[in-house]
């Protein structure tokens, strides 16, 4: 019982309260650039999920079971991030054979993915946060969710900043910034919440 | 030919400044920038990595063969990334507690990969150094910049030296996060204001910069453009 | 073919050099991290113990310290610092505790607590000042903070225990059993044949002169505890602990009847007017009733949706005219840290010789008022009962 109050909480705090794009800032770069569409941000959003988990369950056994006993902790970063680029080519391969309808829906946001920040982050700061592998996991489902969240509302606003005036010096980037400060601010909101749902 | 040298360094403090031009690299830019001794720490260790990576991509241009090319410079960057981590944390524990995270993700961040398969892998080794150091200057001091509208104003001290007479006027908004975005979006506004636009913008470059580029081009980016040519 | 052969290799020989050079930088760095982390972890001992110097880790396998120190360092310029971690009632507080050389506190700083950060944070920062410079027999005269007894009692606890710890370390030998392995050692002490398994008996006959019987879980015997003295009993009830031959008779005898008695099971069905917090009733052969009462707990009288809603289930031997011989809480769920004091000895012990006139004297519980009523309104409800059944049936 108490495990799965645990699960429940790392997942609630990771969607809402410590959302990576607007609470920690990572994966900022896909969430401005592949938001302008509902349809394009959605398929970012599940597979960065995707990806996401998978990253976790191959790295958490990596570290805890490679690295730890062998004393190579600082080789953390380095085969990360190899990991995931490996983890998502073969997504992508796999895809293209097995399911070439899922690949002509999901296969052009894969590569984006290996530079995408959140994916990292997630897999260090899942060891950093001393989870265990269960929790790891729900952790990154959470984390991945969150993202999905975010991008699904931003892509919404996005499309109503594309039809109205914006003065020139703001056009562009400066507005879509400004506009997912104001995101980021309701979700403050969240702040203090989950906690206080299981106190 | 020296002046040739210089515009590559120069332009990336200015003219191509990664951060509020080129738009690269925005998680550390606002999630680094609550205070004045992070941004600068920051920086210089993405700076130190952008010149490393960028002279021994150079190096190996001719060597890394085209199809492992990504692969490489990812290991290269990773473990330039780790050795400069491994340093902070040895010789200021502060600023690597500070970072946290974000140290390790320098790894990902889109400026250095863009720049080496932009530019390292196509140009002489001493180029290729002072793009980096360019780079590297122009990102340290849009996130100074930055840092120090958001330390001033958010949490009224410079540097960690608390200014007095703002301390009643603290707008603690900008230190939390949407204030970062909010101070990012208003200084990408002014940019544009002071080079009256004549700046290159995001559109030009970014798939250029950006390592997915080639992926891109079949993807994302022409898909928008054929939409709107249909229309 | 030949181009993805140069091209792995290519990718290898890449690997390996990054590989190599991190291997370098991590033999350079990798001292100078763990001498800061070091001189980080000084800088928290330094707090505590402020006028340490050189502190030294030691071995805490190798000594036989209270449970709760999970940590010790010794200081060169004499001193100690412990860090410890309750366990049981009050779970959670991690504290560090700096130990001087003369032995006495020289600082706490609580690493973590899993108390409310209103009142029982305060109590902890509030404890921290109050204790420093305090020895043993001084912490016990910290005032308590009023709505956080708990804290007061773990943190109080857990400062006494690095004291002793300390003295432990210094070579010096200090009790710290708990009061239940003091009581353990003693009756194995009396009677080793046990084996150091002893049950509490529940008594169901009026006896004089004996203040607990202590039966072996193997019936080996038993133990009699008289004032201060502990006499064994062998499987035949005789006493083989040396005492004087008078009391050697008394406490045999009055052990023998204690140990022998019968009772047999009362049809409550036959009875009219019982109340309902009666579950079961014997009648032993010498006329005395024991009952099994249920007592309404904080989760039933008060508040439903904090606590359980289980009865809490007590055991009680009456005389035929109303007299307690013994009481026993079976079960009970109530609040952590609250209403469970009334599994305590220290609480159902104050009903025993007591009659319907004088069972409202007990102590409360403190901060359980409304499990203490229950118990009490189960009390009466077992002295109307055995009026009841002592009437007889219909």
């Amino acid at each position: 019982m108490e495990t799965f109050k645990t699960l429940i909480v790392i997942l609630l705090s990771s969607v809402f309260v410590n959302n990576y794009v607007l609470a920690r800032f990572l994966g900022i770069c896909p969430f401005l650039g592949v938001s302008k569409k509902i349809d394009q941000a959605t398929g970012m959003g599940v597979s960065v999920t995707v990806v996401m988990l998978l990253a976790t369950a191959v790295t958490w056994p990596i570290q805890h079971f490679l690295l730890d006993p062998f004393g190579l902790g600082y080789m953390q970063t380095l085969v990360f991030i190899l990991v995931i680029a490996s983890l998502v080519q073969m997504v992508e391969i796999l895809l293209k054979r097995f399911s070439p309808a899922l690949h002509k829906g999901l296969g052009v946001y894969l590569p984006l993915i290996t530079t995408n920040c959140a994916v990292l982050g997630v897999s260090i700061n899942n060891i950093t946060d001393g989870y265990n592998f269960v929790e790891s996991v729900v952790s990154s489902l959470g984390c991945g969710l969150g993202f999905l969240l975010a991008m699904v509302l931003f892509s919404g606003i996005r499309s109503r900043i594309d039809e109205s005036k914006v003065p020139v010096p703001f056009r562009g980037l400066a507005v879509t910034l400004i506009a997912a400060s104001f995101i980021s601010l309701s979700f403050m909101g969240f702040a203090g919440i989950v906690d206080a749902l299981f106190a | 030919m020296k002046n040739d040298n210089l515009s590559v360094f120069t332009k990336g403090i200015i003219k191509e400044n990664p951060v509020f031009v080129l738009v690269l690299g925005t998680c550390p830019t606002i999630a680094t920038t609550t205070n004045l001794i992070g941004a600068f720490g920051m920086g210089i260790s993405a700076l130190l990595v952008l010149l490393c990576s960028n002279i021994l991509i150079s190096l190996l241009r001719k060597i890394i063969p085209d199809n492992v090319r990504i692969p490489c410079y990812i290991v290269i960057i990773a473990g330039f990334v780790t050795i400069v981590q491994m340093i902070v944390h040895a010789y200021f524990p502060e600023l690597y507690e500070m970072l946290g995270v974000y140290l390790a993700l320098i790894t990902v961040n889109c400026i250095i990969l863009g720049r080496a398969e932009m530019f390292a892998s196509k140009n002489s080794v001493g180029k290729s150094a002072l793009d980096g150091l360019g780079m590297g200057l122009g990102f340290t001091l849009a996130l100074c910049a930055m840092a120090f509208i958001r330390e001033v104003f958010g949490a009224a001290s410079f540097a960690g030296v608390p200014i007095a007479f703002l301390e009643n006027y603290k707008i603690e908004f900008l230190v939390k996060a949407p204030g970062g975005m909010l101070v990012y979006g208003l200084l990408i506004a002014l940019v544009c204001v002071i080079t009256h636009g004549k700046a290159p913008r995001k559109k030009q470059f970014s798939c250029e910069g950006c390592p997915s580029a080639e992926h891109c081009h079949s993807g994302i980016c022409a898909n928008t453009e054929n939409k709107k040519e249909d229309k | 073919m030949k181009n993805s052969i140069k091209s792995t290799l290519v990718l290898i020989c890449v690997c390996a050099f990054i590989t190599a050079a991190l291997a370098v930088t991590n033999s350079i760095t990798a001292p100078i991290i763990a001498k800061n982390e070091e001189a980080a972890a000084n800088d928290a001992l330094l707090q505590v113990l402020p006028d340490g110097k050189n502190f030294e880790k030691l071995d805490i396998t190798t000594y036989s310290l209270p449970a709760t120190v999970t940590e010790a360092y010794k200081a060169e310029s004499g001193g100690y610092v412990l860090k410890l971690e309750t366990s049981g009632y009050a779970a959670g507080l991690v504290i560090m505790c700096g130990v001087d050389a003369e032995g006495k506190v020289a600082g706490t700083v609580i690493l973590s607590s899993g108390e409310t950060p209103s009142i029982g944070g305060v109590a902890a920062d509030t404890l921290a000042g109050a204790l420093v410079g305090k020895d043993a027999a001084g912490i016990d005269g910290v005032d308590t903070i009023s709505g956080a007894t708990k804290t007061t009692g773990a943190y109080r606890a857990a400062v006494k225990d690095a004291l002793n710890a300390a003295i432990i370390l210094g070579g010096g030998d200090v009790d710290i059993r708990t009061e239940e392995e003091i009581l353990n050692d003693n009756l194995s002490a009396s009677l080793p044949a046990a084996d150091g398994k002893f049950t509490k008996l529940f008594i169901t006959e009026v006896i004089t002169g004996i203040d607990a019987i202590y039966k072996a879980d193997n019936g080996k015997g038993a133990v009699c505890v008289v004032g201060e003295q502990f006499i064994a009993l062998d499987e035949n009830y005789n006493v083989i602990t040396e005492v004087d031959a008078e009391l050697a008779s008394t406490v045999k005898e009055q052990a023998e009847k204690a140990l022998t008695s019968t009772a047999e099971d009362i049809d409550l069905g036959k009875y009219t007017g019982l109340p309902s917090a009666l579950l079961s009733a014997k009648l032993t052969a010498s006329g005395n009733y024991v009952l099994e009462m249920r007592a309404s707990g904080y989760g039933i009288n008060g508040n439903h949706y904090i606590a359980s809603g289980e009865y809490i289930k007590i055991r009680v031997s009456m005389t035929a005219d109303g007299k307690i011989i013994d009481c026993l809480t079976i079960s009970q769920a109530e609040s952590k840290g609250y209403g469970d004091a009334c599994a305590d000895e220290k609480f159902y012990g104050q009903f025993d010789g007591k009659t319907q006139e004088n069972y409202g004297t007990i102590d409360a519980i403190n901060g359980a008022t409304l499990t203490t009523n229950g118990y009490k309104t189960a009390i009466l409800r077992a002295f109307e009962s055995v009026i009841i059944l002592k009437g007889g049936a219909e």
